[in-house]
Formats: structure tokens, sequence, C-alpha cells
């Protein structure tokens, strides 16, 4: 026997893995973030293909006007072909939906850096085997899909995370966009991208020596097509040649959800589950926390940096900096009055001693001249008597 | 009869407002409502082509009425500059003045050949041919972080135009070629969420409406289907009962009104909001379209789109009722809101700052000089006078001796001099002998508000506008700082790199024996002690740029 032929095993390593991976099944962490009604809640339905979320209007409807960011965690195991993965969907209602949206961000951002922190502390005890993890893997962000250019409020949001895990922009409700139109919106908004050096996930493009050239491409075109521009559809039509595809029917056509020519939801599919699943969650691991676990553990206050976590979130209700604001409009203004309360009676009790002294003076005349005028009566007496 | 004359030989002013987020089409809307490329898109410089529309003829381009933002630099008109995208644009408002000559349709609706009929029959309360019409344009709403700033804008100029008018109605001698600027119509352009209305929708819509007509109009209704669309229309029309917006209501009178016009306005109460998709390209057949790889939209289309039932409410229909409700509801309550705010001048001054309206209101100063009024009255207006017209006047014209350069010094001549002669007046209704009995000060007020209300309303506006200025400017040159701040950063370390660069150059040709990191540690502390000088030079430099 030569030892050609021996087969030792180290090569099933792959299969071994395999088996391992299909067995425990994988996680995934996605974010929708953006304005409310940019069908993120639709966008999540049509990406998994099942009804995950219900939109629920009654229960939109019902909360008062002014709100805040809030988080929801959303759960769910996906099964296809034996293969489980557990789905984790954050949505973040009430983003960008008041008059003042001045830190609103900060609730998505603070989200963010508690689950790195929050695994970190894990990672540090002694028994570890279970760990909790909700590190996200990947941020969707909504763009408006005004024509113009992206707003002050998605720069600002979009830097933030982009910091802190992959973000993608997504062109919500692209189908009010005609193909110009679309074409120019993403032009600018790939400038501001830039300009703004707001870090966007990318696919890698060449990590083997023997690239792929169909691999190549792909990730070649997804880049180009970024951002993604994304249609929502939990309803299906007949797509003309019999078969029923997710669209949306209007009096002057249907859009097709899968259609590349309508917009790109395939190609965001494909980035965010086919192909680069796993890039997203190494990414993830990799630059992200471990960006985030070596500002912590360096110690803080060595950067000034407003876009990087300096310290843990205080996992405290007051931390919310629209709170502070608030408080401190509220206790300037309460200042404020009591000031001007203040100057008034100041300025009564002045005019009162004011008044006073003109009154006492009032009274020391009246004095003077009674006694001028007794005088006088006791010398007219006198001249009498 | 007399009214409709004048109108007639100057042409019937109507003025309409644009307000809503920015990217709900109102540009579009715009071009498309007056058949004509008039206003550019957002980020271009060229209004998009279209054929002239031979009725509609510019008198005034557009200009800028107000604006406002954190940092003192109006940016509706910036080209688009991806490095400086992250700053608020602030709000603008801009008004484009046009003479728009009626025929027999209001508006030439070309486009849609088959239902002509219909808009020429309802037009029939013109008789004129010409309307000076203004469209006002506002920029920036909702592009903002805080949009707080665009609210108070906003509703200060319509206010304005409020004070305008009734500053013009009280006086003595009037101007005959005064122009009535109050905007008759707004259009609310709501953003297409699908979920009801936002915060900020209840919130502007209600200060609109205390000024002017508000029709609540559902943008960019193409991204909704039909099904959507009817309950979207619902939730908003729920949203607005429950929060209590005042929109306009095609509202009926069955008593006065005949049967077709019960009817309409019916029909069209049952179809508002209005939901409008707008476009101002043609198609070749000069329909407007907008092209989509799956279809193309007529936007005129009755079936999905109320635009050509919205154009002809604005044009025909009720055009002369939003101009009615504008002067005898909403202006008539804002006089006498406003009138009865100054006949109680002689009391407490300028009504404005909120220490003033507390004095009134509470048990206070008034009370006092009324205990001092039955001792004696001469003690008593020296001792009420002094902290009150003083106090909102002198940090003012302090102010702007102090820092005020950009204005000029005819308008601050012209303030002062109206800061003064109304004082006078003001005074001279004070010291007048105030009779206690209640019947005969009807008179001599009366006299008293025609004379006084022009001025201080004038007074009032100059002083607003004044601090708004200075306001601004100071933003501005806070800007300024921290962009020559910014600047002069950089440009120092481009020089500290640079000379670093040389340094290390010089070395590695001299003297090859001295290591790299010795001569970096001893370049650094020379370079120090230079950089202080030339940063300051650095900095004079580039202001002398800039000028």
């Amino acid at each position: 026997m030569t030892s050609e032929n021996i087969i030792v095993g180290v090569s099933n390593l792959p299969n071994q893995r395999f088996k391992i991976v299909s067995e425990q099944g994988g996680t995934f962490t996605l974010m929708v973030c953006g304005e409310s009604g940019l069908g993120k809640t639709t966008f999540i339905n049509t990406l998994f293909q099942t009804t995950l979320k219900h939109a629920d209007p009654h229960q939109r409807r019902n909360q008062p006007i002014k709100r805040t960011v809030e988080i929801d965690v959303l759960r769910a195991i996906l099964e296809e072909k034996n293969f489980s993965l557990r789905v984790n969907v954050i949505d973040t209602p009430g983003f960008g939906d008041n008059v003042n949206n001045n830190k609103s961000w900060q609730t998505i951002v603070d989200f963010i850096d508690e689950q790195h922190d929050s695994y970190m502390r894990q990672e540090q005890q002694p028994h570890r085997d279970v760990k909790f993890d909700l590190r996200v893997h990947a941020v969707l962000y909504f763009i408006r899909p005004t024509g113009h250019g992206l707003k002050p409020l998605d720069i600002e949001t979009m830097k933030r995370i982009s910091t802190r895990a992959n973000l993608i922009p997504v062109i919500a409700k692209s189908d009010t966009l005609t193909a110009k139109e679309l074409q120019e919106f993403k032009l600018r908004i790939r400038q501001v991208v830039e300009a703004q050096d707001i870090r966007i996930f990318t696919p890698p493009l060449d990590e083997s020596e023997s690239p792929d050239p169909a691999v190549m491409e792909h990730a070649r075109q997804l880049i180009e097509s970024m951002p993604f521009a994304v249609v929502g559809s939990e309803t299906k039509f007949d797509n003309g040649q019999g078969t029923l595809v997710p669209a949306r029917k209007y009096p002057w056509g249907i859009v097709e959800v899968e259609n590349d020519n309508h917009c790109d939801f395939r190609k965001l599919r494909s980035l965010l589950l086919r192909t680069n699943l796993l890039d997203l969650i190494l990414s993830t691991e990799e630059l992200h926390y471990e960006a985030y676990r070596k500002l912590r553990l360096e110690g803080s206050g060595a950067t000034d940096d407003q876009s990087v976590p300096v310290r843990a979130p205080a996992r405290k209700l007051s931390h919310n900096p629209q709170f502070k604001e608030e408080e401190n409009a509220l206790k300037k203004y309460f200042t404020d009055q009591v000031k001007a309360e203040e100057q008034r009676f100041r300025q009564w009790e002045q005019n009162i001693v004011n008044e006073r002294i003109r009154l006492n003076g009032d009274l020391e005349d009246v004095q003077t001249k009674v006694k001028k005028l007794e005088e006088q009566v006791r010398s007219l007496q006198l001249k009498r008597h | 009869m007399y009214r409709r004359k004048k109108d007639h030989k100057r042409g019937i002013t109507y003025s309409l407002m644009l307000v809503g987020d920015s990217g709900t089409g109102k540009t579009t809307f715009a071009n498309n409502l007056l058949e004509m490329g008039i206003f550019p898109h957002q980020y271009e410089i060229d209004a998009p082509k279209l054929a002239e529309n031979s009725r509609v003829k510019v008198v005034k381009p557009t200009m800028v009425l107000s604006y406002n933002s954190k940092n003192g630099i109006p940016s509706h008109m910036a080209q688009f500059d991806a490095s400086r995208e992250h700053f608020e644009p602030g709000v603008t408002i801009t008004s484009t003045s046009m003479e728009i000559s009626t025929g027999q349709e209001p508006l030439p609706s070309r486009s849609s050949v088959s239902s002509d009929s219909s808009s020429t029959t309802q037009n029939g309360g013109i008789s004129t041919d010409k309307i000076a019409f203004s469209l006002v344009k506002t920029y920036g709403l909702g592009e903002n972080i805080d949009n707080t700033l665009c609210f108070n804008e906003i509703t200060a100029f319509l206010e304005q135009q409020f004070d305008q008018v009734l500053g013009e109605e009280t006086r003595i001698k009037r101007n005959p070629r005064f122009e009535d600027t109050r905007v008759h119509v707004a259009l609310y352009f709501i953003p297409p969420t699908g979920h009801g209305l936002r915060e900020m929708d209840v919130e502007m819509m209600k200060r609109l409406s205390r000024y002017t007509n508000v029709l609540p109009i559902i943008s960019r209704a193409d991204s909704f289907t039909k099904e959507e669309l009817a309950k979207y229309k619902k939730q908003i029309m729920d949203d607005i009962e429950r929060f209590n917006v005042p929109v306009y209501k095609f509202e009926v009178d069955p008593e006065e009104d005949d049967m077709e016009t019960v009817e309409e306005n019916q029909a069209l109460a049952m179809l508002q909001p209005f939901a409008v998709m707008c476009s101002d390209e043609r198609n070749e057949n000069g329909q407007f379209v907008r092209h989509y790889p799956w279809g193309e939209v007529k936007v005129d289309d009755d079936s999905f789109s109320d635009l050509r039932i919205l154009k002809n409410v604005l044009f025909g229909s009720h055009f002369q009722e939003f101009k009615d409700t504008t002067q005898n509801f909403l202006y008539e309550n804002y006089r006498a809101e406003k009138l009865s705010s100054v006949s109680d001048w002689d009391v407490d001054k300028v009504g404005d700052t909120a220490a003033d309206k507390r004095n009134s209101a509470a048990p206070s100063l008034s009370n006092f000089a009324s205990l001092i009024t039955t001792g004696q009255f001469k003690s008593s207006n020296s001792l009420a006078m002094p902290p009150r017209s003083d106090t909102p006047t002198t940090p003012n014209s302090k102010d702007i001796n102090q820092g005020f350069d950009i204005e000029s010094p005819a308008l601050r001549q012209e303030s002062q001099s109206i800061r003064l002669g109304n004082e006078e007046i003001i005074n001279n209704i004070k010291n007048s002998p105030r009779s206690s009995a209640p019947g005969s000060p009807d008179k001599s007020k009366l006299r008293n508000i025609s004379e006084t209300v022009p001025y201080v309303l004038k007074h009032e506006r100059i002083i607003a506008k004044q601090q708004k200025l200075e306001e601004l400017e100071a933003q501005s040159a806070r800007e300024l700082q921290k962009r020559i701040h910014d600047l002069e950063k950089r440009a120092a370390d481009l020089k500290l790199r640079e000379r670093l660069l040389r340094q290390q150059h010089l070395n590695g040709s001299n003297a090859s024996m001295r290591s790299r990191s010795s001569s970096i540690a001893q370049a650094a502390p020379v370079q120090s002690t230079l950089k202080k000088e030339e940063s300051v030079t650095d900095l004079a430099s580039i202001v002398s740029g800039r000028a």
C-alpha cells in the first residue's frame, strides 16, 4: 500500500462541519430601520415568504401621536430542506415620526451596542456554553423615495449605525419612481454615502486565489445596484404567463417583486440570504463585535470620537437624551416663570414702598401745615387777649 | 358690485400655498397645474422643458419671502453637494406671481380630451378673464431633524399676510395699490405612508387652518393599489376626526344651495382627501404620464387620480368659496381677536410678551393701579409706566445699534421713527384722561384703534423681522466661524505633514547616519512652535480669500 492511497479522513472535515452546521442550524438577526410607512413589515414578510409579522393597523393607530422610538423583537424559525434558521427580526417603530427627531437614532444605536455588550459579558462568565446572542447581523435602512436625496436624519442615523453593524441602505417603495428618477436618486445617495464616510456593507470581492468568475460577476452586480430599490407585496398575482408571483396590482400594470427589471428585490435577497448570509454573520463577529470589544477592554476616554461607543450604555430610563432635553426645557420654563413672578413681586413691593414714602411725605406736609395753622391760631388767640 | 368691478380691472387675486414634506411632489404638482415648466426640481437648475402655456404669464419671478435655518444659510436652491448633505436645510418660503387668463375654461385641460364638458359647465362663477395668481411654495419641511422651526416660520408668514391687510384696513389713508397677499388655499401634501397621519401632519394642518383653507392631499398616490388607497383615505379621515384637524370640508346647506351644488359638494366630501399623482412629462399624445417599466400612468385619469377634480375645485367650482371663507371667516376671526387685544392696550401695551399677557390676567399691577387711582391718579401713571414701555424696546434698540450690519440704514431709520411715533401715540392714549364711565369711551377707542393699529402692527412686524435677521446673522456667523476653524485645522495639518515629508526627504539625502525616528522626534518641537504663527496667517488668508 502506498501512502498516497491511504485516506486518513482529514479531507472529511468539511463534511463533518456541514453536518454540525445543518444539525445546529444558524442564527440570523436582521434589523429594519426607517420612517414609518415605508413598507418595512411588508418587506420582511415578502423576504421570508410568510406572514412573520402582522401589520396591525388597530394597534398602531391606538398609540398616542407623539411617539418615542421602540424596539420590537420578533423571533421565528425558518425551515428549508430540513435546515432550520433561527431568524430574529428587529423592528424600530416610531423612528422619524415626530416633529423633532433629534437623537431619535439613539435608541437604535444603544440597542446594537447593548447586544454587543451583553454578548461580551456572557463570554466572560465561567459557564459560557449557552449564549443569548442578539447581535445584529444586518441593518436594512429604508430610505423614503423622495427622488431628491438623503435627509440629514438619514445621514446622521446611517453614520452611527455603520460603525456598529453591517448597514444596507434600501430605497423603499421604489414603484413610485420612474426609471430615470430612480437612477438619479441612486446616484445621489451613492455620492452622499461616499462623501459622508458612511460604510455600507459590500459583498467581499476577492478572497480566494482563484476567484470564480460567476461569483465575482454576481458580487459586482450587487455592488453596482446599491442602494437596492425594493418593492414588497404579500399578495400574489398572475404574471401573465400563468404563474402566481408576489406582485402589486395597479390599474396601469403589475409590478412584480421578483422581476429584476422592476426592482432589486432579488438582488437584495441574494445578498441577505443566498450568497452572503455567512459574510454578514462573520463580519459582525470579526469586525463590529471585535471593534466594540477592543474599545471596551482598552478602556474608554482615549477617544473623543463621537461615532464610536465610549462606554457601556447605562440601562436607565433617564438615559434617553430626548427625555433629558424635555426635562431641561421644562426646568428652564419653570425657572423663567419663577423669575418673572419674582420680578413682578419685586416691582410691586417697590411701588408700595414708593407709595408709602410719598404718603409719609404727604402726611408730614399735612402735619407741618396743621402745626403752622395751630401756630397761627395760637398767635391770633394771643393777639386777641 | 363695486368690488367686482375693481377686481375686474386689476384681476382677481388668488393665492395658493403648497405645503408638505420634501419629495412629495409639490414642484411637479405646480408645473403640472400650470402646464408649464416653471419650477426646477430640487438640485436642478433648469425647470423641466414643457411647451409654453399661453394662458399663463409670469409677472414676478420666484422670490424668497422668508427663510430660516439653524446655520443661517438658506439652502433651497443649493446645488447638490454630497459633503454638505448632512446640514439641515431649514425652511424657505417663496412666492411666484403670475397672470392667468381664463377664457371658457378655468385651466386648459388639453390632456383630457374626453371629459371637457364637465369642467366647462362648472366655472360659471368667474366672469373675469384675468387671475392674479400667486403660488407660494415651501421648501425644506420635514427635511430637518428638528422641524419645529419650519412650523413657526410658516405660521409667522401667514400671520404676517393677515397683519398687512389689517394694517391697511385700519389705516386712515389707504394705499390704492395695496396687494392682498393672503393665502386662500393651502394644499397639504401627506406622504403616502399608508398608516394614517403623523404628528407632523396633524400639527402642521392645525396651524395652517387658522389662517387659510387647508385641503389635505395624498401625494404620490401611485404607490397605492386601489384597495390600499381606499383604506388609507379612510384612515386619514378618521385621524382628522380623531385629532380635530379643522381642514376644509365640503359642507352643504340644504336650505340655501341648489341641488346641483349639494350633490357636487357631497361627492367631493366623499372623495376627500384627494389622491393625486403628478407628472411634468408628456407622452407623444400630449398627455401627462409617468413611465414605469410595468406600465404608463396617465395622471389625468379620473378612475385612479383625483388630480383633475382637484384642479377643478381650485380654479372652478370652489374658487370664490375659498376666497370668501378666507375673507369672511378666517380673516374676520383673526381681526376680531387682534383688535380686541389691541384695544386692551391702553391698559397693557404690546400684548406680545408672555409677561405682559400675565399682567393683564393675574391679580396684579392693573389691580394695584386701580387701587391707587382711588387715592390719587397722577402717581399711578408714573408708577405703572416705566417698567412696561421700556423693557420690550430698549434691549432691542441696543442690539440693533451694536450688531447690525446687513440691514440697510434706511430700514433702521424707518423702524426708529415708527417706534418713536408709536410710543408717542401710545403715551397719548395713556395720558389722555380716561373716563371711568363704561358708556362713553367707545368712540375715542375706535379712533385710537384706527390711529394705532397700523403703526403697532408695523412696529411689531419690524421688531420681529429685526430679531429674526439678527438671529440669522448670528447663526451664519457662527457657522462661518466653524467652517473657518475647520479649514484652518485642515491647513495646519497639511502643513505639518508637508514639513514632515520634506524633513524626511532632507534627512534621507543629507545625513543618512541619523536614524529616521530621531529626526522626526527632533523635528516635532520645532514644528509645534512654528505652527501657531502659521495658523494665524492661514486664517487671515482664508478670510481674505472668502471675502
